[in-house]
């Protein structure tokens, strides 16, 4: 579904990405982890089409196309959706309207009708009810004035509705208390199946007790110097990155 | 022949005057004569220049053409209203259309008022607007072309909104067109005004218009001003609302189009507990120049002001806010807001902002303040990531920020109004 290739990027002239080589399958969760400034959230916000990184070398393949080549609409309704670290407020623009917008903007790039109103307004419950999501937050204004952690769960409940193929989670649970965090995680688990699959970032293991990864990779100064299983994420929890800094360092 | 003189000619010509009114248009025409139109050198229009109003040739003329084909395509039609319609500054009786039921309730064109409900003329026109070292004031009370006269008894709601369209009509010539308006409000009174304003025609036209709106205690204005000429058109537009005490004034201004648009809007608090809300949106593109002063005097103590005016410019547009809020000596606890924002969507455009307050009071509560911006890519790129095109995000977050003004539009026409122009125009 996604191959990435010796991906490089960079931001105002500094070099984050080194190389990044990754291959998710439909069905897979991968997880991305590393200490701070490792580059998770560049990864992310390349995937997504972020404008402010320049990409200087590599090739992302998703479903066939060249994802680089698209804008950040045409990776969305190519099925890319990513779960913002900090969801924007956006006062004035209901979230009614704005799920509406796009959705009938993904559907008319597939070719298809625009969806009738009522069938969306039936889709909208269904899908809250089934990520427990608040009904009065679809009624404000998109994200304002949410908590934290109904922030997060407005990116579970959109991502329900957009049915991604790819879901990046980026750093989702970062501010969340540990309720919150189970509805989000909840929320992502009844999304899996066998044909999307997630990218989840994350700077700690605890999420990852929630949301099982097939696959779990350490990202450490623009590489991933490292790949294995949940239990390397366990292993992290305990042991901390430095371990991994010092045989990187070795190695070089 | 240039401005100054074909006023000049014209009002040498005119003699459908009384007596007593001679006296008042010998004085306005002597101030404007003196005067002369405004330049960049008086202070109050540094930012916006009239010498190409002041050196073209205008004519005063009706309308030759049939405009109700144009008049009927007007979306505004939408609106259940009584209607005062003008073209070029003249009343068009066919056009008009006045559905209150209650004959209490005056809705009539100035000139008919003049006539046959001369006491209320002569009680309050002219007494609001001040033509003292204001040209197009002094202008506009020498030679006046017609205008609406709107009259609430004590006590009376008139049910649905009063519209007062002026049409401007330079198919044939430059056009310059003075409308006067004149609104009284008694006691306990309630009304709904819109003024909107239109045009047709590849020439240029200028539009010179007064309106003063008289509201005695407890009354209640909502008063609306939509201006959409299109084409070579200026517009010089004075609001003097009057208010006695427990008077509550909501006014929303949108200026969607025009060449030159300046509007100078003043409340004059007289009595106590006044509440005036001021909103204005307005849209810049192409070489458009919008310049909105206002103006809020604070004249009594316990009043409360609230002013919120956003601007959108694009391409090579300008624009003008000057705000001033005056708090008179005896103005105690006074409370008075005032904000500008504007997003600039082009390298191009300016905006000139200048807030002010001026207190000779001690104890009121008084802010101010300006921004001025581009449109925010953090936003724009949430909403993209979802697969929304970057034209529409962008429309989407435009509305939004209009979306404070349009909050403050009681009538669901005027805010689709506003909503497509946003969407056709950015």
């Amino acid at each position: 579904m996604l191959s990435i290739k010796n991906l490089q990027a960079e931001i105002e002239g500094k070099k984050i990405l080194n190389g990044i080589n990754l291959e998710v399958k439909p069905g897979e969760v991968h997880a991305i982890m590393g200490p701070n400034g490792a580059g998770k959230s560049t990864l992310s916000s390349v995937l997504a089409g972020r404008e402010d990184y320049t990409v200087t070398g590599g090739e992302v393949i998703f479903n066939g196309k060249n994802l680089l080549d698209l804008s950040p609409e045409d990776r969305a309704r190519e099925g890319v959706f990513l779960a913002f670290q900090y969801p924007v407020e956006i006062p004035g623009v209901s979230t009614t309207n704005f799920l509406k917008t796009a959705i009938n903007e993904k559907r008319k790039y597939h070719g298809l009708e625009p969806m009738e109103a009522t069938d969306f307004l039936k889709m909208m419950r269904a899908k809250m009810e089934f990520v427990e999501m608040d009904k009065s937050l679809t009624s404000r204004s998109l994200n304002e004035g949410f908590s934290g952690g109904e922030k997060k769960r407005n990116e579970i409940f959109q991502m329900a509705m957009l049915e991604p193929k790819l879901g990046i989670l980026d750093e989702t649970d970062s501010g969340l208390d540990i309720d919150a965090l189970r509805l989000v995680s909840n929320g992502v688990n009844k999304l899996r199946n066998k044909e999307n699959a997630f990218i989840v970032i994350t700077h700690y293991q605890r999420l990852l007790d929630y949301i099982v990864p097939d696959f779990v990779h350490v990202l450490y100064k623009g590489r991933i110097v490292k790949s294995g299983d949940k239990e390397l994420a366990k292993e992290l929890e305990v042991k901390g990155y430095d371990w991994i800094k010092q045989e990187v360092e070795a190695a070089q | 022949m240039k401005l100054h003189e074909l006023i000049k000619e014209n009002f040498q010509k005119e003699n459908t005057y009384s007596v007593s009114e001679k006296m008042r248009v010998d004085e306005a025409f002597g101030i404007f004569d003196k005067l002369g139109i405004p330049s960049t050198k008086n202070e109050e229009w540094k930012y916006t220049n009239l010498k190409n109003i002041a050196e073209k040739e205008f004519k005063i003329e009706s309308s030759l053409k049939n405009i109700s084909d144009f008049y009927s395509k007007l979306s505004i039609q939408n609106i259940t209203s009584n209607r005062l319609v003008f073209v070029n500054g003249i009343y068009s009786e066919t056009l008009s259309n006045i559905i209150e039921k209650d004959k209490t309730i005056l809705i009539d064109n100035i000139f008919s008022a003049r006539k046959n409900h001369t006491e209320i003329y002569n009680n309050h026109f002219s007494k609001y607007a001040k033509i003292e070292g204001l040209a197009l004031n002094a202008m506009n009370a020498a030679l006046l072309n017609d205008g609406a006269f709107v009259f609430v008894p004590k006590g009376k709601v008139v049910e649905h909104p009063i519209l007062i369209i002026n049409i401007t009509d330079s198919v044939e010539s430059n056009i310059l067109s003075q409308p006067r308006n004149l609104i009284v409000v008694e006691k306990s009174a309630n009304v709904k005004l819109i003024e909107a304003y239109y045009s047709t025609g590849k020439n240029a036209s200028f539009t010179n218009v007064v309106s003063e709106i008289y509201a005695d205690e407890n009354a209640c204005v909502e008063h609306y001003k939509i201006q959409q000429q299109v084409g070579e058109c200026y517009q010089n537009n004075f609001t003097q609302f009057f208010q006695e005490a427990n008077t509550t004034i909501n006014q929303v201004t949108l200026t969607l189009d025009g060449t030159v648009v300046r509007n100078n809007l003043h409340f004059y608090m007289n009595g106590e507990n006044c509440n005036t809300l001021l909103y204005g949106l307005y849209l810049a593109t192409e070489n458009n120049h919008i310049d909105n002063h206002t103006r809020v005097d604070h004249a009594k103590p316990n009043c409360y002001s609230n002013e919120l005016y956003k601007g959108i410019l694009k391409d090579k547009s300008t624009a003008v806010f000057n705000g001033k809020i005056m708090v008179h000596l005896d103005a105690q606890k006074t409370n008075a807001y005032q904000r500008n924002q504007n997003i600039l969507l082009s390298d191009e455009a300016t905006i000139n902002t200048k807030p002010q307050l001026e207190i000779f009071a001690d104890d009121v509560k008084c802010s101010h303040g300006a921004t001025v911006g581009q449109l925010e890519e953090e936003p724009m790129f949430y909403l993209r990531s979802r697969g929304i095109p970057e034209n529409e995000a962008r429309k989407m977050l435009l509305n939004a920020f209009a979306d404070a003004i349009a909050e403050e539009i009681k009538i669901p026409e005027l805010v689709s109004i506003l909503e497509q122009e946003i969407n056709n125009k950015l």
